[in-house]
């Protein structure tokens, strides 16, 4: 469960952007499918089988959802099935339903195991990288958004107890919960101002900051970034030769399948399943010498 | 060498006409560890901050502070912002940033140190202050003293050579106290580090200072050994600050050298008082009538899935009681209390308040002049401009209240001496003061149960006599009170039963006498000096009476 936590964070986002970028623009089954099964199984390593067991309760409705409404929509085509109020419900339509389906799939799966494995250090550091400022911002407001709602909850159940809500109707209670916020306003003041005396006192504002990270540049990271790079530099170099171009409208074309394609495809194919193949194959590896033990 | 030198500093805030400091001068050589102490309001946190230019107030100074002979004005910002390092009260408050190890980082990345160089100084620091366990994690997810921890940390890394604290430890429970004024000490002993603390919790650190000094409205009226400045202050009101052995000195006229720690507060009773061997407190029995809490096999946990903080929880106060609990952090209770005021409901168990099931109390009536709570923070409790616009907030709860609000407002500022309060802002109270308005504001509601969590926490002697005062005085009036308190000392003096909370349930209780003689480790430190002359006295005035009966 750890090979992704201990790279570098900077490898994760590109492995990240390069598959939305590509699984986005690209409207082709091969490389949709590519794209969700790498995230779901990247997620399945994140998050474990029993949330994604979970996750998929929500994820076949919402597949279906959007294959069955495109057809409502969308009446190009030239296959119709069958007609729907004097409207043509075409194969295509339901089609290109199910890609775009799949497509929204593998981003939100995606998007999932990205948010299980960028931490807020690792957020906190990537935006250290560009604006220190903002960092230490972002890192403050990590630190104060716990206190102020532990505040808020102290604030309200004082209240309670002092007998400060007449009774239970819904107008009092609105007005109990804007007195609560509007003592919060206060108290996130008197915070913030011992707060900055905390910082001055430890010489926040001098010229010349450096920033300190927990984070190792290392050669593994090096590897899989240039590795990155090459497969991005294979699956664009095709795309922009049209090797994957594929039309589901007005007729369902057939998949290119050159052998440029079929590069593009496995090129794609590498960049979708290895960060799940290093922790996969990480977790063998583990098996393997414990067994050994 | 003398490291910090202060001449004639006088100091007055802005619109004040009198001045909050008044002519001090002292110095403190290097490798120094100086107490500084004094009443709530005496101007020792205002000194406290001036010598640290980067959080000095505003407001009008006079005089010279010098460090290492350099004038405060003049030390170059780096110095000024590493050398002298700043512990404040609030554990909460001087942390910055999310994460532990990035706080530890946080001051030598204002300093502009290399990586290289911050990653070595906050792995020893970690290693030092055994933080290696929570390194990676949340800093919200702290214990308080742990928290303290890291900030004492936080500015260790920055390498001072001068270390100011600020009542560090009054916002911990005592065995984080301890653990932090050890770790001082420590310090101190170790690396020559330079110390000057705020603090008014006497009874640890007074033993193992170099020197004490008291400030008495703005005037240091002290600056010796810790032997000498106890016998200086054995009439003054600054008398109940000491520690209790010599508190015990102080009370008998016996003429030698002041002891301070527990061991020569033992030898001097042994030397002097053995003739009185085997004089014993009487126990006076609690008559106990009329049971107005009572809670039969109470369990309750958070979650579903987490372990239960109340095991088969049984609890029965009676009315006009004064009962404490004592016990560990995270024993449960406080968890207790706030089932008692039917913030958090138990999965099982019977709980009646006045004799009544607390579910049969429909909506608020709870609360209406029956129940009531100070909580830990009793800032949560005020949400105006001013602490009379919060006591009028009182008309909302008690309607038939018109027209007497003023009245009676007026009748309890009067009573409890907070006339000069009401037209102040919460937050500019200090801890006692803040106490005594939230008190009076739940009071209006004519409670007869009150429920107290940690009412003495951050308060100094003086105003703990009086809190203490008018505990007795509600408990005359026949108000029932429950309180969970770390403060073993002041659970003595004022409650009619005690009891000790471990693992989810009461484990033993018993009027104060009985209980604090049976305890080893949960005792006061006069039953501790006392023991094996005397039988059951657990306060520093029953030994003392003890001693002079004939």
């Amino acid at each position: 469960m750890n090979a992704i936590d201990r790279l570098h964070p900077t490898v994760m986002p590109v492995y990240f952007l390069a598959i939305l970028l590509v699984a986005m623009f690209v409207s082709n089954p091969v490389i949709s499918l590519l794209a969700l099964l790498g995230g779901f199984l990247f997620c399945m390593t994140q998050c474990g089988l029993r949330e994604m067991r979970a996750e998929l309760k929500f994820y076949i409705p919402l597949f279906l959802l959007m294959a069955l409404t495109n057809p409502l929509f969308s009446h190009n085509g030239v296959t119709p099935l069958f007609f729907m109020n004097g409207n043509a419900v075409t194969l295509e339509a339901i089609t290109y339903g199910a890609a775009i389906a799949l497509m929204v799939l593998a981003v939100l799966s995606w998007g999932k195991g990205f948010g299980r494995v960028m931490t807020s250090d690792k957020l906190v550091y990537l935006f250290g990288k560009a604006a220190p400022q903002l960092a230490l911002m972002l890192s403050m407001s990590l630190r104060y958004i716990p206190m102020l709602r532990r505040q808020a909850k102290q604030i309200s159940r004082a209240q309670k107890v002092a007998g400060m809500y007449s009774t239970e109707s819904y107008f009092d209670r609105l007005r109990s919960t804007f007195r609560v916020i509007s003592a919060l306003i206060g108290w996130s003041l008197e915070q913030a101002v011992e707060t900055s005396r905390a910082m001055r006192a430890r010489g926040y504002g001098l010229k010349g900051h450096t920033s300190y990270s927990n984070y190792h540049f290392r050669r593994t990271d090096a590897l899989l970034l240039t590795l990155a790079a090459i497969l991005l530099a294979v699956v664009l170099v095709g795309i922009g030769m049209g090797a994957v171009d594929f039309a589901y409208y007005p007729a369902i074309s057939a998949l290119p399948h050159t052998a440029l394609s079929v590069a593009v495809y496995t090129a794609f194919g590498c960049l979708s399943l290895l960060p799940s193949c290093i922790e996969l194959g990480e977790q063998i590896r583990w098996n393997y010498y414990r067994s050994k033990i | 060498m003398e490291l910090l030198q202060v001449e004639n500093l006088t100091f007055t805030y802005p619109k004040q006409t009198t001045p909050a400091l008044q002519d001090v001068s002292f110095t403190i050589a290097d490798g120094e560890f100086v107490v500084l102490c004094g009443a709530s309001g005496c101007g020792k946190s205002t000194l406290l901050k001036l010598l640290k230019r980067e959080i000095a107030p505003h407001g009008e100074k006079q005089g010279n502070i010098r460090f290492s002979g350099v004038a405060q004005s003049e030390l170059d910002e780096r110095t000024g912002a590493g050398t002298i390092g700043f512990v404040a009260q609030n554990p909460d408050g001087q942390i910055v940033t999310d994460k532990v190890w990035h706080e530890l980082a946080f001051g030598l990345e204002n300093l502009g140190v290399p990586a290289p160089v911050i990653r070595r100084r906050v792995g020893e620091m970690a290693s030092y202050f055994g933080i290696q366990g929570w390194y990676h994690q949340a800093t919200d997810a702290l214990s308080g003293g742990q928290k303290q921890m890291l900030n004492l940390a936080g500015v260790m890394t920055m390498q001072p050579k001068l270390l100011l604290l600020d009542e560090p430890t009054s916002q911990l429970d005592p065995i984080a106290a301890d653990h932090f004024i050890d770790t001082l000490q420590k310090l101190n002993r170790e690396f020559g580090l330079t110390i000057l603390l705020v603090e008014h919790r006497l009874e640890e650190v007074f033993p193992i200072a170099d020197r004490i000094m008291v400030l008495e409205a703005g005037k240091l009226i002290c600056n010796g050994t810790p032997g000498a400045v106890a016998a200086q202050l054995r009439d003054h009101p600054m008398s109940r600050c000491l520690p209790s052995a010599a508190r015990i000195w102080a009370g008998l006229s016996v003429d030698c050298p002041c002891p301070l720690t527990m061991r020569e507060g033992k030898d001097f009773l042994h030397t002097h008082f053995s003739h009185r061997k085997g004089a014993a407190v009487p126990v006076h029995q609690p008559i106990l009538e009329q049971p107005v809490i009572e809670a039969e096999g109470i369990w309750f946990r958070y979650e579903k899935k987490s372990p239960d903080v109340l095991r088969d929880l049984h609890l029965t106060v009676c009315r006009g009681e004064v009962f404490s609990l004592l016990g560990g952090n995270g024993a449960g209770k406080t968890t207790t209390l706030n089932i008692l005021a039917a913030l958090d409901r138990p999965y099982a168990g019977k709980l009646k308040i006045q004799g009544k099931p607390i579910g049969d109390y429909s909506k608020n009536s709870l609360y209406r002049r029956n129940l009531t709570m100070l909580p830990q923070n009793p800032q949560a409790l005020f949400l105006k401009q001013t602490v009379h616009e919060d006591m009028e907030e009182i008309r909302k709860s008690i309607p038939d209240f018109n027209g007497q609000v003023e009245r009676t407002i007026q009748f309890f500022a009067e009573k409890y001496a907070i006339s000069h309060l009401l037209e102040k802002h919460p937050y500019d109270l200090s801890g006692g003061e803040l106490q005594k308005c939230a008190l009076v504001k739940l009071l209006l509601t004519k409670p007869s149960i009150l429920l107290l969590d940690e009412p003495t926490k951050g308060m100094d002697a003086v105003s703990k006599a009086q809190f203490a005062k008018q505990i007795a005085e509600l408990q005359a009036e026949g108000v029932t009170i429950v309180m969970v308190t770390h403060d073993v000392e002041f659970a003595a003096q004022v409650s009619t039963r005690c009891a000790l909370f471990f693992d989810g349930e009461i484990v033993s209780a018993g009027t104060p006498n009985e209980f604090f003689s049976d305890h080893h480790f949960y005792t006061t430190a006069a039953s501790r000096i006392s023991r094996g002359l005397f039988d059951n006295a657990i306060l520093c005035d029953e030994v003392i009476t003890l001693c002079d009966e004939k």
